[in-house]
């Protein structure tokens, strides 16, 4: 039994499906997510095809008539992290699919969702920052390394926040952000001789370090989605050697003025 | 005693990598007991064997692990959980040190910091594939049985 508007179902579960991959969420979800809106509202054939670069879904219900089938592509271009709206689209599903919700009324939550702000960006300096000297503490630090860790890494999430905002590309981000975290770590180095600043330096970066990525390439190659698999554990890569580019580059600047060595 | 302070450590950075990646409010504490319990694993079973690729692989065991019972308890999706639970063990350290010794080009010690690294990446995503693999065997089941 299909009714309601088929169009009109399409979009909205494209929409949510579009939420999750844009917020970090697994390739599978998404395409589990699509087909179980759709399936609710009596499209008997649905297939969703997800990549981390772009949605193909198509739509069909049994009957005679030659222009049922519609299909929909949506390309993905900037992937953040924001893993409570894939949270809140996980729920939304599993009510939608439970209840007999509206179409209208489902489009205007997940809107909400969509807008929903992440947390205040102080918030998530200050707590960027604890993360990091907590880090540098778990690897050994003294009480001053702690507290320029603390410091340098609210300036990194800062510069990473800033840069984000003005869609910046995600290669000089990553790149500018370890540069930041280590120039930080060598105006600090230089005040006082117990502070080293490897532990400054690893404790910044780990804020950037391309964790999620390397999550759900393994979550996407477990539930076969090859291309995506391969698709994020390359993007951890290209973070990960972004990264030590901003890192290498200043250090090496560094000790080409202070005539010092590394180790 | 250094464990607990490995533990308070390791369960305040997690919750400060949660913030960061935007995980809700009310998984944050959850995510970051996982997290802490994994770390102190970690340094537990490093600090006796001395091997830090195998007490990765424990580590990531118990915080998938972990993760999976609170998504199920929660029916929040997974991801939540594990994401920060493992950036304490993501092997930042190897990364920045492979990347020093290419710039003083010591090859050698290079090439032993990358692969120790690369490893450690691997046995992270290894143990999540069981623990994860697993789970979505057990779902497949309960699927066929309805």
């Amino acid at each position: 039994m299909f009714n309601g508007n088929k169009k009109k179902i399409l979009i909205l579960a494209l929409y949510a499906g579009e939420i999750i991959l844009k917020n970090g969420g697994e390739t599978y979800r998404v395409e589990d997510t699509i087909i179980r809106l759709c399936k609710s509202r009596g499209l008997s054939y649905v297939e969703s095809f997800v990549t981390p670069t772009g949605i193909f879904v198509s739509v069909d219900n049994k009957s005679e008539d030659e222009n049922e089938m519609i299909s929909f592509i949506k390309r993905i271009k900037s992937r953040k992290i924001d893993l409570s709206k894939v949270a809140k689209v996980n729920d939304f599903s599993r009510r939608f699919v439970e209840s007999d919700m509206s179409t209208d009324e489902a489009m205007k939550l997940l809107k909400i969702i969509d807008i929903t702000p992440p947390y205040p960006s102080y918030i998530k300096a200050g707590f960027g920052g604890l993360a990091s000297a907590f880090f540098s503490l778990m690897l050994g630090a003294n009480a001053l390394e702690f507290f320029s860790a603390f410091i340098t890494s609210i300036f990194v999430t800062y510069t990473l926040k800033a840069l984000i905002d003005v869609d910046f590309p995600p290669f000089l981000t990553h790149i500018s952000g370890g540069a930041v975290a280590v120039i930080m770590a060598i105006i600090f180095s230089s005040f006082h001789p117990s502070i080293n600043m490897d532990l400054i330096i690893i404790g910044a970066i780990m804020v950037m370090v391309p964790g999620v990525a390397i999550t759900n390439a393994v979550r996407d190659s477990i539930a076969g989605d090859l291309i995506s698999g391969l698709a994020r554990a390359g993007e951890a890569l290209i973070v990960a050697t972004s990264i030590a580019f901003g890192v290498g580059f200043v250090l090496k600047i560094w000790t080409f003025i202070s005539g010092g060595t590394l180790i | 005693m250094m464990y607990l302070y490995n533990f308070i450590y390791a369960f305040i950075s997690t919750i400060g990598f949660a913030i960061i990646f935007n995980v809700p409010k009310a998984s944050l504490v959850k995510s970051g007991f996982g997290g802490a319990l994994g770390w102190t694993v970690f340094v537990l079973i490093n600090n006796h064997f001395d091997t830090v690729i195998v007490s990765t692989f424990i580590a990531s065991l118990i915080i998938a692990f972990i993760g999976e019972i609170f998504a199920i308890l929660d029916r929040q999706p997974i991801t939540v959980y594990i994401i920060p639970g493992i950036v304490p063990l993501v092997p930042g350290f190897g990364l920045y040190y492979t990347m020093l010794y290419i710039l003083e080009e010591n090859y050698p010690l290079a090439a032993q910091y990358g692969s120790e690294s690369i490893l450690i990446a691997v046995s992270i995503s290894g143990a999540l594939t069981i623990v994860l693999s697993l789970n979505s065997y057990r779902k497949q089941r309960q699927k066929k049985k309805i």
